[in-house]
C-alpha cells in the first residue's frame, strides 16, 4: 500500500550551497506523476510534504531547502540513513505541449521532475527558474545546459538580473506557448497567473499548505472557499479551481488550523 | 416516499449521516464542502480553549482495513472555531452543525462549552474519550466517574438550548455504565464509540514506534463490530438517542449501527478509503433499504436487533 510508511536509505547527497541540499533516496516508489508529493518522515523528528524533484531508476530525488526546524534537522541525515516515505500524494501537473515551466526558488523542485518527464514524452517545454541568488539555485549546471531553460536571479549573480514575470511575456511572444505551470512562493504564484491569463495561457499553479495527514483527512489543507483538499484535489489547481480559492495570495492556515494574521 | 429524515432527540436530520468529528472539521470550507456532498450533519475538530498545534508528525498511518492516527487534538482554539461556526451556518443552512469539543480540566470544559455556545451549533459533543494525549493529559475522563459526571453536569449548565453529546469510546470501562452516568447528569445524547486503542505500529529498519505520539487509536472498518456491540450497550443501558460511530463505510454498515440502536450515524475513517462521494452512495443505500422493506424512516428499525 503506498499510503503506508516505508522507511529507505539515503543513497546519496548533493549538496547544492548552504541549507540547500537533494537526496536521492533508495526507492520506495516505483512511478509519480510530476507535482505530485511524498510525506518525509524524519525518525524521532517530524514528518513533513515535499515535492517529488525526481524520480527515476536511480531512485526518488526530494530537493530541500532548510527553513525551519524540520528541514535544518534534515540537513544532517547522512548517505545510509533511513527516512520514511508515504506516498506518492495528490494531482500533479497535465503534460501537454507547448508548455512555459515557471519555478521560484526551491520551487524548481517540482518542476525539474516536470521537464524531464515532459522531454521523455517528446513534449515541448521552457522553463524560466528564477532565484535570489546564485546560491539559492538546485542543480545549477543542469540548468545552465538546457536549451530551453532562461535563468533570472534578483542580484544578477546567475543569469539575468530580475525576478520571472520581467521575462514571461518575452518568452511567451518567443514560443509560442499555451500553458503555465508554475511552482514557488505565493505572490509570484499569484502574479504568474494573472498575467498567464491576460496573455490566454491555461495555467496550474502548484499551491502549498500547512499538511498533517497527506491523505484527504484532517483537513488543514482545505483551501479556503471550495474547500478543496490540497492533498488530494491538489496541490496542482487550474485556472478554473483556483478561482474558488479565497485565500489565494493571503494569509493561510497554520498546525493549529488557525488563519495566521499578518501577511505570509 | 420513505425519508432520509431522522429525529435526533429535539434535532432534525436531513440525512442520518454525520462527518464525524476529527475529519475535513477545521474550517468552515471544509465542512461545506462535506456538507455538499450528502451529510445531514458535520462536525468539527474537538476544539479547546486555545489554538493547539496537537503531535509532530507522523500523525496517521494506513493499516489493513483502517487507520492508526494520533493526531493530538489540533484545534485552532475555541474563539477562532466560533468564527468558523458562524460562516458554516451562514452557508450551509440546511445541514447541523455539532461542535466537539475538549477541556483539559473539568472546569476547562464548562469554559470552552460557553464560548462555543456563543456561536449557536446546533449540538455540543463533549470527546471525554481521546485515546491520544494520555502522555499529557493523563487517563481520559471517560475513565473516572466523578470527573465524567462533573464534566457532563457543567457542559450541560454551560450549553444553555442546545443539547450536549457525550463521546464515549469502550477503551476504559464497560461504556453502558459510562454512559448511564451521562445520562444522570443530563446528557442528551451519547456519540460512540471514539477510536479503540490505544495501539502501536514499529518501524522494522528504524526499530521504533512510527507514531510520534508512540501510541494511537484505532478507526475504520476493522473495529465495526467492536462498535456494533458498544451501540448495543448503550441503548440496553441509557434511553437516549445515539449518535453510532465506528468503521461504518457501507450503508449495511450503517444499518447494523441504527439496528443496534443508532438514529443517526458518523462517518470518518471511510472518507479516506472511499472518498466524499461515500456520503451520497451511503444515503442512496439507505433509501433502497427503505423502498424494498416497505418502510416509510430509519426509525422503524432504529434498535430493531433488540427484539
Amino acid at each position: 500500500m503506498g499510503d503506508a510508511m516505508r522507511t529507505v536509505r539515503v543513497k546519496a547527497i548533493v549538496e547544492h550551497g548552504p541549507g540547500l541540499k537533494s537526496f536521492l533516496l533508495d526507492g520506495p516508489i516505483e512511478s509519480a506523476a510530476p507535482g505530485q508529493f511524498v510525506m518525509l518522515w524524519l525518525p524521532g523528528i517530524d514528518e513533513k510534504p515535499f515535492s517529488i524533484s525526481d524520480l527515476g531508476e536511480a531512485g526518488l530525488e526530494i530537493s530541500v531547502k532548510a527553513v525551519g526546524p524540520f528541514t535544518r534537522a534534515l540537513m544532517e541525515v547522512s548517505v545510509g540513513d533511513y527516512l520514511g516515505i508515504r506516498g506518492p500524494f495528490g494531482k500533479g501537473f497535465r503534460l501537454a505541449d507547448r508548455t512555459l515551466l515557471v519555478g521560484g526558488g526551491i520551487g524548481v523542485a517540482p518542476l525539474r521532475f516536470l521537464y524531464r518527464e515532459m522531454g521523455r514524452l517528446r513534449l515541448s517545454a521552457w522553463l524560466v527558474v528564477g532565484v535570489r541568488t546564485a546560491a539559492d539555485l538546485i542543480f545549477p549546471d543542469y540548468f545552465r545546459s538546457l536549451p530551453d531553460c532562461l535563468i533570472v536571479s534578483e542580484d544578477g549573480s546567475i543569469g539575468e538580473t530580475g525576478i520571472v514575470t520581467d521575462v514571461i511575456d518575452r518568452i511567451i511572444d518567443q514560443a509560442g506557448t499555451t500553458r503555465l505551470a508554475a511552482a514557488g512562493p505565493e505572490p509570484m504564484l499569484v502574479a504568474l497567473r494573472d498575467l498567464g491569463e491576460r496573455r490566454g495561457l491555461k495555467v496550474e499553479l502548484d499551491l502549498e499548505r500547512y499538511m498533517k495527514c497527506g491523505i484527504g483527512l484532517c483537513g488543514l489543507c482545505c483551501v479556503d472557499g471550495s474547500g478543496v483538499r490540497l492533498c488530494v484535489e491538489g496541490p496542482v489547481l487550474s485556472s478554473a479551481e483556483l478561482r474558488g480559492v479565497t485565500d489565494l495570495g493571503r494569509p493561510h492556515r497554520d498546525a493549529t488550523g488557525r488563519r495566521r494574521c499578518g501577511p505570509d | 416516499m420513505p425519508s432520509l429524515a431522522v429525529r435526533l432527540g429535539l434535532l432534525r436530520l436531513e440525512s442520518p449521516l454525520v462527518l464525524a468529528s476529527g475529519i475535513l472539521g477545521v474550517s468552515a470550507s471544509s465542512l461545506a464542502l462535506v456538507a455538499s456532498r450528502g451529510a445531514g450533519a458535520v462536525t468539527t475538530k474537538s476544539c479547546g480553549l486555545d489554538p493547539r498545534a496537537g503531535h509532530p508528525g507522523p500523525t496517521v498511518l494506513p493499516v489493513t482495513e483502517g487507520l492508526l492516527n494520533a493526531v493530538g487534538l489540533s484545534n485552532p482554539g475555541a474563539d477562532a472555531m466560533c468564527e468558523e461556526i458562524r460562516e458554516f451556518k451562514s452557508r450551509c443552512p440546511t445541514t447541523l452543525l455539532f461542535a466537539s469539543l475538549f477541556g483539559r480540566t473539568v472546569e476547562e470544559f464548562g469554559e470552552v462549552a460557553a464560548h462555543l455556545a456563543a456561536a449557536e451549533p446546533d449540538l455540543l459533543e463533549v470527546n471525554v474519550s481521546c485515546p491520544n494525549v494520555s502522555s499529557e493529559l493523563g487517563l481520559p475522563f471517560e475513565a473516572k466517574s466523578k470527573e465524567l459526571a462533573a464534566i457532563t453536569a457543567l457542559v450541560k449548565k454551560k450549553a444553555g438550548d442546545i443539547p450536549v453529546a457525550l463521546k464515549l469510546s469502550i477503551n476504559w470501562g464497560p461504556i453502558g455504565e459510562q454512559a448511564r452516568i451521562c445520562a444522570e447528569n443530563g446528557a442528551d445524547l451519547i456519540t460512540a464509540i471514539n477510536t479503540v486503542g490505544p495501539g502501536m505500529l514499529i518501524d522494522t529498519n528504524v526499530m521504533r514506534p512510527v507514531l510520534s505520539n508512540q501510541v494511537g487509536g484505532l478507526s475504520g472498518p476493522c473495529i465495526l463490530p467492536l462498535a456494533v456491540r458498544a451501540i448495543w450497550e448503550v441503548r440496553r443501558s441509557v434511553d437516549l438517542p445515539i449518535i453510532g460511530l465506528g468503521g461504518v463505510a457501507s450503508s449495511e454498515d450503517a444499518l447494523q449501527l441504527i439496528m443496534a440502536g443508532a438514529t443517526a450515524v458518523g462517518i470518518g475513517t471511510a472518507v479516506y478509503h472511499q472518498g466524499l462521494d461515500l456520503f451520497e452512495r451511503v444515503n442512496q443505500g439507505l433509501l433502497r433499504f427503505l423502498a424494498e422493506k416497505g418502510l416509510e424512516d430509519l426509525s422503524e428499525v432504529c434498535g430493531a436487533a433488540h427484539g
